[in-house]
């Protein structure tokens, strides 16, 4: 997992991703926010490019790498199973929760249960990653990843039970 | 020579450099070098002597043909044509000066003390070899073709500095920036960038001073001393330009920057001292701010457009009569002489940064292209003609310039379009060399 970076004087950065198969991946970030995505097939061969993308977009890329992004789902209870143990899992804030209105800051979500809010979707806009700063507001639809007896803590936390 | 511009002048100029931009684009070539030749051909020694060539007889190989005279609708089109030739018009004059200005700003904003500092061994090894080698050489070649110690050490600068411009274009459009041949190329430009700070503070010195070391004193000692006051700015007063381009609004930021730059350079040039080292430190006051990022964004298209008119300029004021026999011997010298040391030094450096044979070699192909700082310096001149240097050769060696940056450009260029070809011939024949040398 070494990652290599450089500067490329009058361009901008460059990062060299070690791959599981010995090959490279390399990102080079402009100066203009344009990424450049190029893999080599081992560390000395020549580079591939892959594909380019603007700043936005390259940000959007991330975040579905990241495991952050997702599309509003419809279910009411949605779960996802990362790892033999690990969840991700959806939740909405409802009217009765007692943490609309608190941040997360002050909810001290982690500690209390264990799971980690990697964003929050609010409206058409997504919060990711949601900062101790962060308001949690009636509506918001949580995105959180932890063991199962983490997320069910995480619940009673919220009040929601499970109600779906 | 300034005369008044007509609006229609300087829509003329971008319209030929725009096409310009569409030609090298198809070719998949540098556009500096169809800049030059756009600006030559719209100049009055070519498109400016049409309108003479009615009845005047042309000399094709030993056939000489009489021009007849031709009247379309009872317009004579040589004429109508001949009269789209542009002057030098004050427009392009500034627009140059402001080129170079904005380039040379470019410049200052990338450059990072720091990382020269952090890597300064590599950088350092890989560009005293380029220095000592090419600079050397050129120096020699200047001292015998042109004589005189200026003219030798114009030339030296013109020989010595790589392209920043069109070797980073190149590197993104070929793909080489992932690749590890990137590095020493623009580790070794940070170092010849730095290099031409100091060498164009000197150089601009001895030509508008009057050529002679004691002469020029003076005016190396006001050059020295703004050089100072500006790295002073350049380190001191990040607080305060941070605090001058706090402005949400893209427009006051872009008026700003370009406020302090050009009126600085400006400055510089009335005190006598290079306006392109100006705009460099000016740049690089600019460059510990937390505004790089918009400048370099907010100001890249300004730069290319004035940069545009600058590569025109030069060939503008390009007569084609000045390539003689004499002269076009000496740049078929110089790209003879100095294509393999850059091909040398640039191999050299990429042995230093680690890379094998056939790496190295791409870094030695990259750096063989010339292109905007040679031009510059050959700007330079000019300006100190009849002064410092003789006319005659302040001509002569702008000429060349102009000719073997031509060259050198889309020499550099092809040499990296075509690597992948050559490459490997080059490499067993390197290993057949070692392998003979081993036995």
């Amino acid at each position: 997992m070494t990652v290599y970076e450089s500067d490329l004087p009058g361009v901008g950065k460059k990062f060299e991703i070690e791959l599981d198969d010995g090959g490279r991946l390399v990102i080079v970030t402009h100066n203009t926010g344009k990424r450049e995505v190029f893999v080599k097939p081992e560390a000395d061969a020549d580079s591939e490019k892959l594909f380019e993308a603007s700043d936005r977009l390259a940000r959007k890329i991330g975040t579905i790498l990241e495991g952050a992004y997702f599309q509003p789902v419809q279910a009411d209870q949605v779960e996802t199973v990362l790892s033999d143990d690990t969840h991700i899992e959806w939740y909405d804030v409802s009217e009765t929760a007692e943490v609309a209105g608190r941040t997360l800051a002050e909810l001290d979500i982690r500690n209390r249960t264990g799971v980690s809010i990697v964003a929050i979707q609010r409206g058409e806009e997504l919060i990711s990653p949601p900062t101790p700063e962060t308001a949690l507001e009636v509506g918001d639809t949580l995105v959180a990843i932890g063991h199962r007896e983490d997320c069910d803590r995480f619940e009673e936390l919220l009040g929601t039970g499970l109600d779906g | 020579m300034a005369t008044e511009t007509a609006l229609v002048d300087v829509g003329v100029l971008f319209v030929a450099v725009a096409l310009a931009g569409v030609v090298s684009s198809r070719i998949d070539q540098s556009v500096i070098p169809f800049y030059i030749v756009a600006g030559v051909l719209l100049g009055s020694n070519v498109l400016g002597e049409l309108p003479a060539l009615p009845g005047s007889q042309v000399g094709i190989g030993g056939i000489t043909v009489t021009v007849p005279t031709v009247t379309v609708g009872g317009v004579d089109p040589f004429a109508a044509v001949g009269g789209l030739a542009l002057g030098e018009t004050d427009f392009i004059v500034v627009g140059a000066e402001i080129g170079i200005v904005l380039l040379l700003f470019f410049l200052g904003l990338e450059f990072n003390l720091s990382r020269l500092i952090a890597s300064r061994d590599r950088i350092g090894r890989a560009g005293a070899v380029d220095l000592l080698v090419n600079f050397g050489i050129g120096f020699a070649f200047g001292y015998v073709v042109f004589g005189g110690f200026l003219a030798a050490f114009l030339t030296a600068g013109i020989v010595y500095i790589s392209s920043s411009a069109i070797i980073t274009k190149s590197l993104i459009d070929l793909g080489w920036i992932a690749n590890d041949e990137s590095e020493p190329m623009l580790g070794t430009l940070v170092f010849e960038d730095l290099f031409i700070a100091v060498y164009l503070a000197i150089a601009s010195a001895l030509v508008l001073g009057g050529g002679n070391v004691r002469e020029a004193a003076g005016g190396i000692a006001v050059a020295v001393g703004v050089i100072l006051a500006l790295l002073g700015v350049a380190t001191f007063g990040t607080g305060f330009l941070q605090r001058f381009l706090d402005t949400d609004t893209n427009e006051f930021i872009v008026l700003r920057a370009l406020g302090v730059t050009i009126l600085v350079a400006g400055i510089a040039l009335g005190l006598g001292v290079s306006e392109a080292v100006a705009a460099f430190f000016v740049g690089m006051a600019f460059s510990s701010t937390d505004h790089v990022h918009d400048l370099e964004q907010l100001l890249e298209p300004l730069r290319d457009a004035f940069a545009a008119v600058f590569f025109f300029w030069i060939g503008l004021v390009t007569d084609p009569g000045l390539f003689t026999l004499s002269i076009v011997g000496a740049i078929v010298a110089a790209v003879v002489v100095t294509t393999p040391t850059k091909l040398l030094t640039g191999f050299l450096g990429g042995r230093i940064y680690g890379l094998d044979d056939r790496r190295s070699l791409r870094v030695g192909f990259g750096m063989t292209t010339r292109g905007e700082f040679s031009l510059i310096i050959a700007s330079l001149a000019l300006s100190g003609a009849g002064g410092a240097i003789p006319e005659a050769t302040v001509q002569t060696i702008y000429a060349f310039t102009v000719g073997y940056v031509l060259v050198m450009s889309i020499l550099g260029t092809s040499l990296m379009q075509y690597s992948r070809r050559i490459e490997p011939v080059a490499v067993s024949l390197l290993d057949r060399a070692r392998n003979g040398t081993g036995r």
